[in-house]
């Protein structure tokens, strides 16, 4: 009996979010004191359609820089975490790496703020990839430093002892030894920048609408059924990810 | 057979490029905030002065700033612990079944700005729980309802904070827990003749706190630097830190500034501190 309880309580805390968030969507004039919608429509799901819709203009703003830093943080992490094992002071690297992704990313946004304004990065989508791949990056590295073990280099001495160019060896031994942690590196640094707000807010000076920014305006302007659907289509990634690998979702370094 | 590759004295260009960005760009910034915090940096830069340090004995913005954040912050992650100990140590046998383990990932789809949504969306005094509650007699109106958003001590965004951290946290526990043979553990202690209580107290709580250490403190210091839900469920003071900061340094007053520079100057710098904290619990946690 306990146990049910205890299931349908987190079922209920769970679950709501969605619920409310989809009454929210299509519900319209919806205001105190009614519990329930006075009325219905798909209109803010039909116009995601048109061409020049903003959401879906801002559904791929999102996914750009997202994608973006992931490809380049996975791949430069890989690379610069096995420079650091073979590196002479590896801790100090590894310590250094914590400084970004320790401070808050607005926090750090604010401070290389300045910087961004002098390469005429300011409000754009170049000043906004150089600030979550200043957090994507120290992160990936961190997490893809356990892979580069004494055991792996063995590994790749023994390929290429075998006859293995140094290109085959990391084509047939390395990557797919490494393509676990490489897959859930990628969907960690992906969703690191699908979900921030604070850095891309304050670095793009507004400028760059992604849909964390979407959400953030309509709530402003007091558009819930927008906010809404803005912020079911940023959960749809996630789901997506998570129904693939949910352990991608997990691992920290 | 190929000869082992010896380290070089100095770091590889790939390196010397990440430490200029992870280390050099953060630290520039810092060093700006701090030329800044002393009138040597910034757009209205006009010499030395040390009246913006001296002012911060009479401003009590940052004080309390981070004040505010250090109780968010203790009381998020305090609760989030205490739930997900209960379920790791009280309700096993129910994690197991369906369909909790696929259910406690679902808060991890969830951006923060969304949960904070959501959360006034439901928590308001005009949201989803207020309407049931007069629909059901309970309110008369809107004023009837208790705050529990932008109220005065942070409830709504310690909600918001618990709601995305505890589930995270037990999926933690719970990994660790088979990881470590705890169940194997239980049964060793059991036959000793302790108690399920004195397992959970004595055995098996310690031994999660512990070897979850880094990552706990980790959280904290997430939750200490929290931007989009304390902005969307704060009020407007006391504020959290990264709010305070990002507010100040956007006004537009520009002899602000150098006020705003120091303030991220010393959060910085605190936030380092715990880094460094972080660092130590690693290597403790990695020797054992």
């Amino acid at each position: 009996m306990r146990s049910y309880l205890l299931i349908v309580l987190l079922l209920l805390l769970f679950v709501l979010p969605f619920g409310l968030l989809g009454l929210l969507a299509v519900g319209e004039q919806w205001r105190f004191p009614a519990a329930l919608p006075p009325a219905y429509s798909l209109e803010a799901w039909r116009s995601l359609l048109a061409a020049d819709n903003d959401l879906l203009l801002g559904l791929g703003r999102s996914l750009l820089p997202a994608g973006t830093v992931a490809a380049l943080a996975t791949a430069g992490g890989f690379g610069l975490a096995r420079a650091i094992t073979r590196s002479r002071h590896p801790a100090r690297w590894e310590a250094a790496s914590y400084l970004p992704y320790a401070l808050p990313p607005v926090l750090l946004a604010v401070l290389i703020q300045p910087f961004i304004i002098r390469l005429h990065l300011s409000g754009s989508v170049g000043g906004v990839l150089v600030g979550l791949l200043l957090v994507a990056l120290p992160f990936a590295t961190l997490l893809l430093r356990s892979f580069w073990s004494g055991h792996i280099t063995e590994y790749e001495q023994l390929a290429r002892t075998l006859g293995c160019t140094p290109r085959q060896a990391w084509r047939r031994v390395l990557l797919p030894l490494a393509w676990p942690l490489l897959r859930t590196t990628l969907v960690q640094t992906f969703l690191l920048s699908w979900f921030d707000f604070g850095l891309t807010n304050v670095l793009s000076v507004g400028k760059v609408r992604t849909l964390t920014v979407q959400v953030f305006t309509y709530v402003g302007e007091a558009n819930a059924q927008l906010a809404a659907v803005a912020a079911l289509l940023l959960v749809v990634p996630p789901a997506v990810l998570l129904l693939l690998n949910k352990s991608t979702l997990l691992r920290k370094p | 057979m190929l000869s082992k590759a010896r380290p070089s004295r100095l770091p590889s260009p790939l390196l010397s490029l990440y430490g200029l960005l992870v280390v050099g760009l953060p630290l520039a910034g810092l060093a700006y905030a701090l030329l800044g915090s002393v009138g040597l940096a910034g757009p209205l830069a006009a010499g030395f002065t040390g009246r913006y340090w001296q002012a911060l004995g009479t401003d009590t913005g940052l004080l309390y700033a981070a004040l505010f954040s250090g109780w968010v912050a203790v009381a998020s992650v305090g609760i989030s612990i205490a739930l997900a100990l209960l379920l790791v140590l009280r309700a096993q046998p129910t994690l197991r079944r369906w369909p909790l383990p696929g259910l406690l990932y679902v808060p991890l789809l969830l951006p923060a700005l969304v949960v904070g949504f959501y959360l006034f969306q439901l928590l308001s005094r005009t949201g989803w729980l207020a309407r049931l509650c007069f629909q059901l007699g309970l309110i008369q109106g809107p004023e009837g309802f208790p705050e529990l958003v932008q109220d005065a001590a942070g409830l709504g965004i310690i909600g918001a904070q618990v709601l995305l951290t505890f589930p995270f946290f037990t999926l933690l526990f719970r990994a660790i827990y088979q990881e470590s043979r705890l169940e194997e553990y239980r049964q060793l202690t059991l036959t000793l003749g302790a108690s399920p209580g004195q397992f959970r107290r004595r055995v098996a709580g310690p031994l999660l706190l512990r070897r979850a250490a880094p990552t706990l403190l980790l959280s904290f210091m997430a939750t200490l630097g929290a931007y989009d839900i304390p902005l969307l469920l704060g009020r407007p003071y006391p504020q959290m830190l990264s709010v305070y900061l990002a507010t100040r340094l956007q006004r537009f007053d520009l002899r602000e500034l150098p006020a705003a520079y120091l303030a991220g100057f010393l959060v910085a710098l605190g936030l380092l501190g715990l880094v460094a904290v972080l660092l130590r619990l690693r290597r403790q946690t990695a020797v054992r």
